[in-house]
């Protein structure tokens, strides 16, 4: 038989009302903490680099493909694009492989590097496409990292 | 391409891919180490603790492709190949 505290009645009332305030109490805490800008899900930073990464690689692919097709030809172009998109699946799986280090997985994973593989294969296969245009394409995405070094408050 | 071009084409570029590897992987393996520490450390400090290691990898991993390029390079678009 279970044996309980001997409170005075009176005690026992205000105990038992802490006990029950006390989920409305954490409740109202926690919804509390969750409307403070500081208590944010703290992966959500590094989500919003990552896009801001993908915005600002975008916007020099764009200004690198101009120029590509102002001072050389198409097929440069398509070079370029060609390397531009393997930059940026490889760094849509770089940042993947780092954003479950520690969670699911214990070490980066390297199937990005199989990316340049692919870039030099078929450079080295088809003739429409030139080997310097996409090796800048695929380093495209490193003038956008610097920028986010640089611009990051 | 001559006997001796192709293989000094091929130790070349086994020589490029595997040291170009060795400083990077090593770099990687600390830069890692340090960063899950420091999540275990401050969880709250988790995004920017992985963003500066998506800056860092992304810097790093380069030097590797520098080696790999390199390498694929000797072996199937060989400038030394007459």
């Amino acid at each position: 038989m279970l044996k309980t505290a001997n409170h005075p009645p009176g005690e026992e009332e205000a105990v038992n009302q802490t006990s029950l305030d006390f989920p409305v109490k954490a409740a109202r805490i926690m919804t509390l903490d969750s409307l403070d800008p500081k208590n944010k899900d703290p992966n959500e930073e590094y989500v919003q680099l990552q896009l801001r990464i993908f915005r600002t690689t975008l916007i020099v692919t764009a200004f690198a493909g101009i120029t590509t097709i102002v001072f050389f030809d198409v097929q440069d172009l398509l070079s370029l694009l060609f390397g531009a998109l393997l930059g940026i699946v490889y760094l849509r799986l770089l940042s993947r492989s780092i954003g479950q280090l520690g969670k699911t997985s214990s070490s980066v994973s390297k199937i990005q590097l199989l990316l340049p593989v692919l870039m030099v294969l078929a450079v080295s296969k088809l003739p429409e496409l030139h080997f310097l245009p996409s090796f800048i394409g695929f380093m495209l995405y490193k003038p956008s990292l610097v920028l986010q070094f640089l611009l990051e408050p | 391409m001559d006997s001796i071009t192709s293989a000094a084409s091929v130790v070349a570029a086994g020589l490029a891919v595997g040291l170009g590897a060795i400083g990077p992987g090593l770099g990687q393996g600390n830069a890692a180490q340090g960063a899950v520490e420091g999540i275990a450390r401050q969880p709250e400090a988790e995004g920017k603790i992985r963003g500066t290691l998506l800056l860092s990898f992304a810097f790093m991993e380069s030097l590797t492709i520098y080696g790999l390029v390199v390498a694929l390079v000797l072996l199937f678009a060989n400038p030394f190949a007459g």
